[in-house]
């Protein structure tokens, strides 16, 4: 009974973590933040988690970024017949990658897209609606949030640049005056 | 980044805001169209095409614009490189989306248009040229970081360059059907446990059958400590002692 206690401990600590990292509630943050580390550093040995950078389906294998700063790194991770949503590891994609390993080396147990929360107060806009929206009369603020360079390339119309780092420094001069003017951020995709 | 951007505007008291989360590649598979900003139409490494007639052009184009009416779009792609960036404009909106609608029919990945057409340009200020048009598509690709030029890579082959070695990290059937004189041959997949029979002191040189696999192998050998790392990308291939490339 007791044995099999311990087996699920490593799923509640994951549970925990899981739901530590959708709701952010602001005052319970302390109390959740020291057993989310340690489910962190449990998780830490058989998880990658970051953007793809590189997809081979001769080699069979995956390179992601995992880290952020100075800390990222580029691990390699090989796949197989078994492993299960080889789909969603797409290069320049957020995944995440369930590992075992095997002979020394990483193995795709479990590849799933790493999904993008809505922050607190805005809600998500889908393709379809976004044409309407562009098409039609309302007065929005549509800002690529993407670096300028990508921005240049090409945007959707009507679109200004505002790259995170911009928005991080005066975000407010840039917006409109009117509070409940429509405002659509985007970028290159989920991340 | 969009949550970002959108958290902060939440934050400063904006209540309508909202996040296209799938971005703009859904925008784009969706098949709706894409501007390119005026700095890039001016200075991008791009092939920016002029659809409208020759003689329109002649009169007034956007400087280094190449002349391909309409019409003639279809036959002039194999002029064009799959990989450049392309910005068309005209002065039909309707031509400008059809021949945007076309170039991804056929693979061109990077494709944008002059926000407004040619009025649009000239409205916002944007500089012209007049004269005898352009018919030519001159693009080269710019290399990216730790990327080596064909012709570069040609002349390691050749043994012209000293202190190199080619890597092949093709998979081992692959390899087997022919390859380049001299090269080491270990798997992309096998380059974490391998990487030891490569030496540290020399220059290396990475390729597979695209780029794809040498570019993770580059990096996968820059992570171990090996400094000087290329990777080639170009459709490569070898038959016994033959070779051949292309972009």
């Amino acid at each position: 009974m007791r044995k099999q206690m311990l087996k699920f401990l490593p799923l509640c600590l994951m549970a925990a973590l899981l739901s530590y990292g959708c709701v952010q509630t602001g005052g319970t943050e302390d109390a959740a933040k020291a057993p989310a580390k340690k489910a962190e550093q449990a998780q830490k040995e058989n998880v990658y988690k970051g953007k793809v950078t590189g997809k081979s389906n001769k080699a069979k294998s995956i390179s992601i970024v995992v880290g952020k700063g100075d800390k990222a790194k580029t691990m390699m991770v090989k796949f197989d017949d078994k492993t299960t949503g080889v789909d969603h590891a797409a290069v320049g994609h957020a995944s995440i990658i369930a590992y075992e390993m095997r002979d020394g080396q990483p193995w795709a147990t479990v590849i799933k897209p790493k999904l993008a929360k809505l922050p607190k107060g805005t809600t998500e806009i889908k393709t379809a609606e976004m044409a309407e929206v562009i098409a039609g009369d309302t007065k929005i603020m549509l800002i690529d949030a993407r670096p300028a360079g990508r921005y240049k390339g090409a945007h959707m119309p009507g679109a200004v640049s505002i790259p995170v780092g911009v928005a991080k420094k005066n975000l407010p001069e840039l917006l409109p005056k009117e509070k409940d003017t429509l405002i659509v951020t985007y970028c290159g995709g989920p991340t | 980044m969009s949550t970002t951007v959108a958290g902060l505007a939440a934050k400063k008291g904006y209540t309508n805001v909202r996040v296209f989360l799938d971005g703009q590649p859904a925008w784009i598979k969706d098949g709706n169209l894409v501007y390119a900003s005026k700095g890039f139409v001016a200075k991008g490494n791009i092939v920016l095409i002029d659809l409208r007639a020759s003689k329109k052009a002649a009169e007034g184009r956007i400087a280094r614009a190449v002349s391909i009416p309409y019409d003639a779009l279809e036959d002039r792609m194999e002029d064009i490189p799959v990989k450049a960036p392309i910005v068309v404009y005209s002065d039909s909106a309707e031509e400008m989306a059809d021949a945007y609608e076309d170039l991804r029919d056929e693979g061109y990945k990077k494709v944008a248009l002059v926000s407004g057409g040619f009025a649009g340009w000239t409205k916002g200020g944007g500089e012209t040229v007049t004269g005898p048009v352009d018919t030519e598509v001159n693009w080269v690709r710019k290399l990216a970081k730790g990327e080596v030029a064909q012709d570069d890579f040609i002349k390691v082959i050749k043994g012209e360059v000293t202190d190199t070695i080619i890597l092949d990290v093709r998979t081992a059937d692959e390899a087997a059907s022919g390859g380049f004189p001299g090269a080491v041959a270990i798997p992309l997949d096998e380059i974490g446990s391998r990487h030891g029979e490569i030496p540290k002191d020399k220059k290396i040189f990475v390729h597979c059958t695209t780029g794809a696999r040498a570019e993770m192998a580059s990096k996968e050998l820059k992570s171990k400590g090996f400094k000087d790392v290329f990777y080639l990308v170009a459709n490569c291939e070898c038959e016994g002692d033959k070779w051949k490339f292309e972009d």
